[in-house]
């Protein structure tokens, strides 16, 4: 039991249509739910390593500037957007899937990421300048993979036609544009109200 | 019990305090003379750095003797050390030498049998032979005088279907390379360097600056009626603001404030400067948005490819090697000594500076520190391939000012030279400089795979072997049980 769900990730990168069918219809949704959350772990933990241990001909880093917790911001923020969007907009457009379906899809996208990123960290330490080329290469390759199955997994889980979730994957980097807009709306007019408080304050405390 | 917890305690502090410690010394940098100066290291952060330069001496017209200058704008130090201060408000030149005594003062010349002189003239060069050029900017002419001095030509308003017949010839500044040919910087032209022949015939334009459009300000005159786009600005390209010519007779020019303000042209006239430092070379890299970036208005160009460009916002003179590496800063705006009103000439005389205020007409002179000496020898000998005599004198400067970013490649790839790579690598990476560390690290691993090749083999056959005897093992109890794989 416990060897096939290890072996279910692997098996879903490599065909991702029946993959994607079994885990909307067939896997219980609490062992997606887990893996999908360990996948996202070690994703964060892939970038935080990445960016501390890569090899200096691939990634210049500033001691000073290095953050791990922005770098669990960057997985975290862009994920949650992804599914809020796209649950958002698939509600309204007959789409088949629930918020945890989309999910678990769109972390299980996120394996390539993982899988092939992981190694070339410590492998770009042994590399030339010339040789940087297959680390680029299998960046830019794990990024097609995903966007490859982000995009089946949409389509299988809402149960749309190809042509139908690329508009909605579209729609839905609109959308997560407005709600980023809104979220900087809000955290600047908290900001404003917050020193405007602390201003009164101040003034009071002054005054005697 | 509790005692042997207050031990931990007590550990458990020294580790912290330790941990503290180390992480303080990290970052801690060293720069002599409590940092002057600054400089900007790989990240583009402001530095301290000990000053490169101090001021020595402070000159003026009274102080040589030859009443004081009114307006100087132009300043021309020879090969040979000869000052040719171009005096502009009494239309003169004052010719010095190196121990600042007045040699001669050219206010006149021998024109078609009379006498004649300049008018308000701005720029100033002097070639190897002593020939002396003027931009008489206030008689619309260039003046050629040879080494005593006498009338050799005088290059007038080009006749040119290039230009424009309303065109208004205002020279002011001009150089001349080995060939003869001169190339005149005039007002209002937005096409280049103006070039002319030996005899003095315009030839063409050369190093056009490129127009640099605001898409937004592209946006609105896309909207705009044509009536209404005439009272918009144009878009010219900016125009240049001063020249120089190095040994090469590769022209030296800056202009304006944004983009590439500072070029190198060859004959050509596209730009081929070394833009290969950890930033542009530009002036100042950090600036508040109310004063906005440095606006150059001089060049000089030295040996060994070092040129310094002066600041007129700011005051300050910025100097860079070849490679477009900073090397130092120096200068600025205010009343106290080796500070300026309104700089607009710099020279160097040998090593040491010559800045030229013009409001106060006064001329400052700077002399190298300790610092500034080794950086500068450093520098040109790393430039002439002496990496050994380099090594030492990078190494001397970073004892100087740990903060020197650049100085690591090149103690990097003299250390790379003798054979320890992985010293080596560890310098590179400290400079950033990623193609010498990609060649030590090729090196590094070619000298470690070899050392270690035995090794590496055996282990690698002892896995293939264990892996096959595993195999076969299996295979052999499987037969046993009677039980078929696949």
């Amino acid at each position: 039991m416990n060897r096939e769900i290890l072996k279910y990730p692997f098996y879903l990168i490599m065909h991702p249509f029946n993959g994607y069918w079994e885990m909307k219809y067939e896997t219980s949704k609490k062992m997606n739910l887990i893996l999908s959350f360990a996948i996202l772990l070690l994703l964060v933990l892939t970038n935080v390593l990445g960016s501390q241990y890569s090899g200096f001909l691939v990634h210049i880093y500033n001691p000073a500037e290095m953050n791990s917790l922005m770098e669990v911001t960057y997985v975290i923020v862009p994920v949650l957007f992804w599914c809020v969007a796209n649950w958002s907009l698939t509600t309204l457009m007959d789409g088949e899937g629930k918020f945890v379906e989309i999910f678990t899809s769109t972390c299980f996208a996120l394996i390539p990421m993982v899988i092939i990123n992981f190694p070339w960290i410590w492998l770009s330490n042994v590399i030339s300048l010339q040789e940087t080329t297959f680390y680029y290469f299998c960046n830019s390759f794990a990024v097609l993979w995903s966007m490859y199955l982000l995009f089946i997994g949409n389509m299988t889980v809402h149960q749309f036609t190809p042509s139908k979730t690329i508009g909605t994957i579209i729609l839905t980097i609109v959308a997560i544009g407005f709600m980023a807009f809104i979220c900087l709306l809000f955290f600047s007019l908290v900001q404003q109200m917050i020193s405007f408080v602390t201003v009164i304050y101040q003034e009071i405390t002054m005054r005697n | 019990m509790l005692k042997s917890k207050s031990i931990v305690r007590a550990y458990l502090l020294a580790v912290v305090c330790c941990l503290i410690g180390l992480s303080e010394g990290g970052t801690l940098v060293y720069a002599e003379g409590g940092g002057s100066s600054y400089n900007y290291s790989v990240w583009g952060d402001t530095v301290a750095a000990p000053s490169a330069y101090e001021a020595k001496l402070l000159l003026n017209g009274i102080s040589l003797g030859v009443g004081a200058f009114n307006n100087p704008s132009d300043l021309h130090v020879t090969a040979d050390n000869e000052i040719y201060v171009l005096d502009s408000g009494n239309n003169r030149i004052v010719v010095l030498d190196r121990q600042f005594q007045k040699t001669a003062i050219i206010d006149s010349f021998e024109h078609d049998g009379q006498s004649d002189t300049f008018l308000n003239p701005q720029g100033i060069f002097v070639t190897e032979q002593k020939h002396v050029l003027i931009a008489d900017t206030g008689n619309k002419r260039v003046v050629h005088l040879d080494q005593n001095h006498k009338l050799v030509k005088i290059v007038d308003k080009p006749q040119s279907d290039l230009l424009r017949e309303s065109f208004d010839f205002q020279p002011v500044r001009v150089v001349m390379d080995k060939a003869q040919r001169v190339y005149v910087m005039a007002v209002g032209v937005f096409d280049g360097l103006m070039e002319f022949s030996a005899e003095g015939a315009f030839t063409s334009f050369i190093g056009a600056n490129r127009v640099m459009v605001d898409p937004v300000e592209l946006f609105w005159k896309k909207l705009s009626t044509k009536a209404q786009r005439s009272q918009m600005i144009m878009f010219t390209p900016t125009e240049f603001t001063n020249l120089d010519i190095n040994d090469e007779g590769f022209i030296y020019a800056t202009s304006g404030e944004w983009g590439d303000n500072i070029r190198k042209l060859n004959a050509q006239g596209s730009d081929i400067l070394r833009r290969t430092g950890y930033f542009n070379p530009q002036g100042d890299i950090r600036y508040t948005s109310a004063s906005g970036p440095s606006r150059l208005i001089d060049i000089d160009v030295t040996d060994s490819e070092i040129y310094s460009v002066l600041d007129s916002k700011r005051g300050r003179i910025f100097t860079y090697n070849g490679d477009g590496h900073f090397m130092y800063v120096f200068g600025g705006l205010g009343n106290q000594l080796g500070k300026f009103n309104s700089p607009v000439a710099i020279e160097r005389v040998g090593d040491d500076f010559l800045v030229l205020d013009k409001a106060f007409g006064e001329i400052t002179v700077f002399q190298t520190t300790e610092y500034g000496r080794t950086l500068n020898e450093a520098v040109r000998s790393y430039y002439r391939g002496e990496e050994e005599k380099a090594f030492h004198l990078y190494e001397q400067t970073i004892n100087m000012n740990a903060n020197l970013d650049f100085a690591y490649s090149g103690i990097g790839k003299s250390i790379l030279r003798q054979g320890d790579y992985e010293e080596a690598m560890r310098y590179f990476k400290q400079s950033l400089d990623q193609g010498n560390y990609s060649k030590a690290f090729l090196l590094y691993r070619k000298q470690v795979l070899r050392e270690h090749f035995g090794t590496i083999m055996t282990v690698v056959i002892g896995l293939v072997a264990v892996f096959l005897l595993v195999r076969i093992y299996r295979r052999m109890l499987n037969r046993k049980r009677g039980v078929s794989v696949e």
